[in-house]
């Protein structure tokens, strides 16, 4: 799977979590640019992601990411 | 020096002369100005307690940036233990320390074995918790690599001790309020002007409604078992607006003073009192606390009980607010206030609808549901503060139990019955007014008023009521014993 179809695939996991038809993520979306996205729901999206996904973040990782682009990295990583 | 004392109005002044006059240069002099003043601030207070803010300052400095220069992620995490360690432990110490030999010595008598031990006589350092979540969010915050530690320790100790949130904050993170301090403050007139009027309307919190409500609500919880159920209740609804005019007003002040030196910090309350359920009132009570606590306590705990599913998410909220009640102090009451807290998060989790940010309405009135909610996260939220006003475990039940008695129907006993009467209308001003202004910074943001004479009379108004109606007595800010 390359980085542009799991970006298309977190972006729909996105939309089902928070609820919003309307959100476009890019590599550098960062959580001021949705506006549903604080730190509470970032956990029910990290859980849907690893479901969607069938992989498993450590914590640091979790923590650590700034932006999208840096979320899509991490998944590329385990399933590539 | 009490914001609201003419001691501080007159170093704010002598302040605001040197820094935009005299130390304008650069941000290097002013951050010495405002780490200077900061102090001075602070040590008015109680001067002792000075050393321990700058040993903890100067040690968390060193460890942010040793974290981000260790090599290997055992070195990185040694550090950060040792900040950790260091900010909890000092806390912990300073909080708990008597209270953990008083319980321990009454847990032993229970089985009738009397310990010879003792407690110290210990006075907590004012604003401890506040500039230890300030090191240890800059420590996690490096740990993560969200930000890169500072060289410059003038500006780390402004940021640790940054004048005027050192007493109780709002507590800002390093990613916010670190760039500030970095480069130097232009004085902007329309910033400064904003930050008076919501010194204005803090004051009005303050002075008005939350040291008029503490005359009655302390008569009231002194002498709550000769007194019928209606005036408990009043009694609980009261100390409940008291506590938010009071932490709320403070955080105006603060919020005020730091836009007029050309610092931009954390709002710390957004209308609270119009939230339609509980995760809703959090979001908007103590913002930067709770924010903090979310970031720092919640996620991880909510990353590591991820495979639990709901009963995850309500262990870690459950033990998220019980932390928060205890942070308050080292009583059961704290401790049940926080856990009640969180208890009343389980609905929305079991019916799925803690992340659905409720929005309050654009329209004048709110719809008859928005209503309910509003009025039903009140009365949830007045509960609680009767454990957090009460002296003792016991008090606050005896308290309960009284509330609900058929003395409820009768008419509450009311002291100083025209003083009464102007605290409520002042309660009544300050809720209408926020919520007309409620997607504003402040209820004092009246730029859209177009007629200047309008703004003035609203101004003046209000500076009419402060001067008429302020309680006699000009007591402590409540949060400044935490």
């Amino acid at each position: 799977m390359d980085k542009g179809e799991i970006l298309k695939t977190v972006n729909d996991v996105f939309i089902d979590v928070l609820d919003d038809e309307n959100i476009m993520l890019t590599y550098e979306t960062t959580a001021n640019d949705v506006e549903e996205w604080d730190s509470l729901n970032h956990i029910q999206l990290v859980v849907a992601i690893e479901k969607q996904f069938g992989i498993r973040f450590t914590s640091w990782e979790i923590q650590s990411w700034n932006k999208v682009g840096e979320l899509i990295n991490t998944i590329s990583n385990k399933i590539n | 020096m009490l914001f609201t004392s003419i001691t501080f109005v007159i170093f704010f002044c002598l302040f605001f002369l040197l820094y935009w006059f005299v130390f304008n240069r650069n941000f290097k002099l002013q951050n010495l100005l405002l780490l200077a003043g900061g102090y001075v601030f602070y040590a008015w207070w109680d001067w002792r307690f000075l050393p321990l803010l700058i040993a903890s300052s100067s040690l968390n400095y060193f460890l942010g940036i040793g974290i981000y220069k260790a090599r290997q992620t055992k070195q990185r995490s040694l550090l950060l233990w040792i900040g950790l360690l260091q900010g909890l432990g000092t806390l912990l110490f300073f909080k708990y320390f008597n209270f953990f030999v008083k319980s321990t010595i009454s847990a032993f008598a229970t089985f009738n074995i009397r310990l010879d031990t003792y407690t110290l006589n210990i006075i907590l350092p004012l604003g401890i918790s506040f500039y230890t979540f300030r090191t240890i969010s800059y420590l996690l915050d490096i740990k993560h690599g969200k930000i890169k530690p500072t060289t410059d320790w003038v500006v780390f100790f402004c940021y640790v001790s940054v004048f005027p949130c050192v007493i109780s904050g709002p507590i800002d993170r390093p990613k916010t309020l670190i760039p500030q301090l970095t480069r130097r403050r232009v004085f902007d007139y329309a910033q400064a002007t904003d930050g008076m009027r919501q010194i204005l309307w803090g004051v009005f919190k303050k002075m008005v409604i939350a040291d008029n409500c503490a005359v009655f609500t302390d008569n009231i919880f002194e002498h709550y078992k000769t007194l019928p159920a209606s005036s408990l209740l009043f009694g609980a609804f009261l100390y409940t607006i008291q506590v938010y005019a009071d932490f709320s007003g403070y955080s105006d002040i603060a919020i005020g003073l730091s836009n007029i030196i050309g610092i931009k910090v954390t709002r710390n309350f957004n209308t609270p009192f119009f939230a339609q359920n509980i995760a809703d009132f959090w979001r908007r009570w103590h913002i930067s606390l709770t924010g903090w606590l979310t970031d720092y306590v919640f996620a991880p705990l909510t990353i590591y009980f991820r495979d639990l599913g709901k009963t995850g998410l309500i262990l870690a909220i459950v033990i998220n607010f019980t932390a928060i009640g205890i942070w308050h102090g080292p009583n059961w009451t704290f401790f049940l206030f926080g856990f009640l807290n969180g208890c009343y998060y389980i609905p929305l989790i079991l019916r799925g609808t803690l992340y659905k940010k409720k929005k309050i309405t654009d329209q004048l009135q709110p719809a008859l549901p928005a209503l309910l909610g509003v009025a039903g996260t009140f009365t949830l939220v007045m509960f609680t503060f009767i454990l957090f006003r009460a002296d003792s475990l016991a008090q606050a039940f005896d308290y309960y139990q009284r509330l609900f008695s058929r003395s409820m129907f009768t008419a509450p006993v009311i002291i100083e019955k025209v003083n009464t009467a102007a605290t409520l209308v002042c309660i009544v001003i300050m809720l209408a007014a926020e919520w007309l202004q409620r997607d504003k910074q402040h209820a004092l943001q009246i730029d859209f008023i177009k007629k200047s004479p309008v703004r003035v009379i609203i101004y003046y108004g209000l500076i009419l009521i402060i001067i008429t109606f302020t309680a006699t007595r000009n007591s402590d800010f409540i949060y400044f014993k935490f």
